[in-house]
């Protein structure tokens, strides 16, 4: 029941910016006449997409599936021991992870940890301020929604998609967030990768776009091996972003089939009641006393 | 009468009936309050915002008992300790944000029924008021509530609208940061919209839909023919075509409001962000005063008047633009008073007239979804217009129009519409090119309407008999 096919969303821009299409409109002052006879054949929506638009690079299709607990503890491991080590996940709690992981509270203690934290103690960043304020100067962003923020198939293609750039601070980019402040961490397990570069827009600019990437490098990992992991991930950073999606498919059925119920009824009741004003106009207004 | 021989139950429900009119309203209100028979779909929506009111209120209660109106807190008090850590903390949650979509739904719903069948003319003049002053204290509460979360969305959007008083001139900045109690959206911001929001704007909406409700039962229902039933009574002075409120309407309401139910619990199980219209995205992100997010939209419900407002290239005037759609609303009773009520008896133009005023304003949605590029802005001004049209022309259809009557309406309209982009262009806000891209819009609707009324003058004639009764009744007439 908590499978979810997210693997829709590669066909499916993410931001509308991005969604539009790369035509520039090409009816300058003087051709004001031939655009208002172009206009009305092509009809307003068409005209609606203008030039405010980037190339979108197509996203790897990922189905994120909750009851995979192994994949979720593999994914649990990778973030609470290599992630935190910037970010946070300050919304969740070590205390609610073990059920959301198929392990008990020993087990999840023996297993995975609480990095020398209480049990109960919210997954803050192993990283201290004073370091941040030297190192990143703005925190990393906080994990803990990040799956709302971003689709599944973003995270995923996000997490395999740095490339090499060594006009970048850290010396690498990423396919679908260009300039990203992060650094590749997963290049001792990807490899490095260089990007597949096209002519295209960004901002209705024309540059060259990455819209995909190849491997430069090996890492410790097969590229297989790597799908998997940052796979396991993503479904980790889904499940901690939607704790509460078991009880939702556990109750929706029963409180909305309460209500479909509810309206046959009150459908029933209704037709019974009104059977009456259809009669003699003389009748139903005595019903009320 | 001898009280002792009456039960128990009846003597102290007595006790308290003899102090406070409680069958008395029961009856006047309820029992004996006559309502017409022919209450259609369109009906069901007044009693459910009422209920999503009281759903708003019940869920609300729960969320103000954890929130933390204070920017360090806020964001996590609502995303940690509301959504995680109570007990069905996300749920009432999910409820409260659906809830908020719901409402507005609903009272656009119910005000477009009110424009459907002519219930805001006499004697419901003031009761439409009434119900514009609701949808203003509800567009507040909203606008107030979104800050709370304290995402990047609420945290932009608050610092946009709270700008809007800096157009006014040389006062203009002063009074802004009197409202924030800051320079920018912050701690004082937080704090006064939390008490506006969780105590005055729920006390004034209450106020408010007490007084509608006490207005609507004072000169009674319309309905979709829009014939008043206390013209035709019977010998007991009860309307024939009336019928009483209970326990027909409410068990007919009872209905609605399951159907209504499956529906709203299905986004909130199932859908609790409603694809991105419910609950932005960008509010996963904790506010950000150093980063401005590259495009700041409202919720769905605002968006028509979004577009509004970016399509004038100009700040103050836009603000006047957008203020009034308000006040065209208000002004409806002023701008048609036309006899007749309902769409029904109405003509073909007045019809297709009142159907553009509902798709121009969805339009409006449209184009204030997509990215502000400068395309965009044009064209949402020029639906803009056709929008302000759709009411600015119901004058037009108060009575029957000579030929040349018309012809100074379509003159008149036609050259409004061109000396708005004129001031455009004078202004280098657009060139030529871009606005005759969709400025036809305007131009072609109010050539439609006034041109057909000329070319065929029957499309511009009522119904030239009105039912004295009502005709058929049922939920899907």
């Amino acid at each position: 029941m908590a499978v979810l096919s997210i693997g829709k969303d590669c066909t499916k821009p993410i931001r509308r910016d991005q969604a539009m299409t790369t035509k520039k409109s090409p009816f300058g002052r003087p051709g004001a006449l031939a655009a208002l006879a172009a206009s009305l054949a092509v009809f307003t929506c068409g005209a609606a997409r203008a030039s405010v638009a980037s190339t979108q690079p197509p996203l790897k299709p990922i189905t994120v599936n909750l009851q995979d607990k192994a994949a979720l503890r593999n994914g649990a491991l990778y973030v609470l021991h290599m992630c935190v080590a910037c970010h946070s996940l300050q919304g969740a709690r070590y205390s609610s992870l073990p059920r959301m992981l198929g392990l008990s509270e020993s087990a999840f203690k023996q297993v995975i940890g609480t990095n020398g934290h209480h049990y109960h103690d919210t997954i803050t960043t192993s990283m201290p301020p004073a370091i941040i304020d030297a190192f990143a100067k703005i925190p990393p962003p906080d994990l803990t929604d990040i799956a709302r923020r971003h689709s599944p198939a973003w995270l995923f293609t996000y997490l395999t998609s740095f490339y090499v750039d060594p006009s970048r601070p850290n010396g690498v980019n990423n396919v679908v967030f260009n300039n990203v402040a992060m650094p590749d961490v997963f290049a001792p397990l990807q490899g490095l990768q260089k990007p597949r570069m096209v002519e295209g827009l960004r901002y209705g600019s024309p540059a060259k776009v990455a819209i995909g990437v190849e491997p430069l490098t090996k890492g410790s990992m097969t590229p297989a091996q790597f799908d998997r992991t940052a796979r396991d991930i993503v479904e980790f950073l889904y499940a901690v972003a939607h704790p509460h999606q078991q009880e939702r498919a556990r109750l929706g059925p029963w409180i909305i089939g309460l209500f479909v119920v509810l309206s046959i009824l009150t459908y029933l009741l209704y037709k019974l009641y009104w059977r009456r004003v259809d009669t003699s106009e003389e009748r139903w207004w005595r019903v009320g006393r | 009468m001898n009280s002792n021989k009456r039960p128990m139950a009846h003597r102290v429900f007595g006790w308290f009936d003899d102090r406070l009119p409680i069958s008395s309203l029961w009856r006047s209100q309820l029992t004996r309050y006559p309502a017409p028979k022919n209450f259609n779909l369109w009906y069901f929506f007044g009693s459910l915002a009422m209920l999503v009111l009281v759903m708003q209120l019940a869920t609300g209660l729960f969320l103000a008992i954890h929130y933390q109106p204070n920017p360090h807190l806020a964001y996590w008090s609502v995303l940690r300790g509301i959504q995680r850590d109570s007990h069905w903390g996300w749920l009432i949650r999910d409820m409260h944000i659906v809830g908020a979509s719901a409402f507005f739904l609903l009272v656009y719903l119910h005000m477009y029924r009110g424009i459907l069948y002519g219930s805001f003319k006499k004697p419901r003049e003031l009761l439409w008021l009434i119900g514009i002053f609701i949808y203003l204290a509800l567009a507040a509460e909203a606008f107030l509530g979104y800050l709370l979360p304290w995402g990047q969305m609420s945290y932009w959007g608050s610092a946009v609208v709270t700008n809007f008083v800096t157009a006014v001139p040389v006062i203009g900045k002063p009074i802004a940061t009197w409202l924030r109690g800051s320079f920018v959206v912050d701690l004082p911001t937080l704090n006064r919209f939390f008490v506006f929001h969780v105590f005055l704007m729920p006390l004034l909406l209450l106020a408010l839909v007490l007084v509608h409700l006490i207005a609507l039962h004072h000169v009674g229902s319309n309905n979709p023919d829009g014939v008043e039933i206390h013209d035709s009574v019977n010998e007991s002075g009860w309307p024939r075509d009336g019928i009483p409120f209970h326990p027909y309407y409410t068990v007919k309401d009872l209905f609605g409001v399951s159907v209504f139910f499956v529906v709203f619990f299905w986004f909130v199980f199932y859908n609790p962000s409603g694809w991105g219209f419910l609950l932005d995205k960008l509010n996963y992100t904790p506010a950000n005063i150093l980063h401005t997010p590259a495009d700041i939209h409202p919720l769905w419900f605002f968006l028509p008047f979004y577009a509004i407002l970016r399509g004038v290239p100009n700040k103050a005037y836009g603000i006047m633009a957008f203020a009034g759609t308000f006040a065209l609303f208000a002004c409806l009773p002023l701008l048609d008073r036309n006899p007749v009520r309902s769409i029904r008896y109405r003509s073909v133009l007045c019809k297709a007239n009142i159907l553009m005023m509902a798709l121009s304003f969805l339009w409006l949605g449209f184009i204030a979804h997509g990215f502000a590029t400068e395309h965009n802005m044009v064209y949402g001004l020029h639906v803009a217009e056709v929008f302000y049209a759709t009411f600015l022309v119901l004058p037009f259809f108060n009575r029957q129009r000579s030929t040349r009557a018309k012809v100074i309406w379509l003159v008149v309209a036609e050259a409004l519409v061109w000396l708005i982009d004129v001031w455009m262009y004078s202004i280098h806000a657009h060139g030529w090119g871009l606005m005759l891209l969709t400025d036809w819009i305007p131009a072609l609707y109010l050539l439609l309407i006034f041109g057909l009324a000329i070319v065929f003058p029957g499309l511009a004639r009522d119904a030239q008999k009105l039912p004295e009764r009502l005709t058929a009744g049922g939920v899907f007439h």
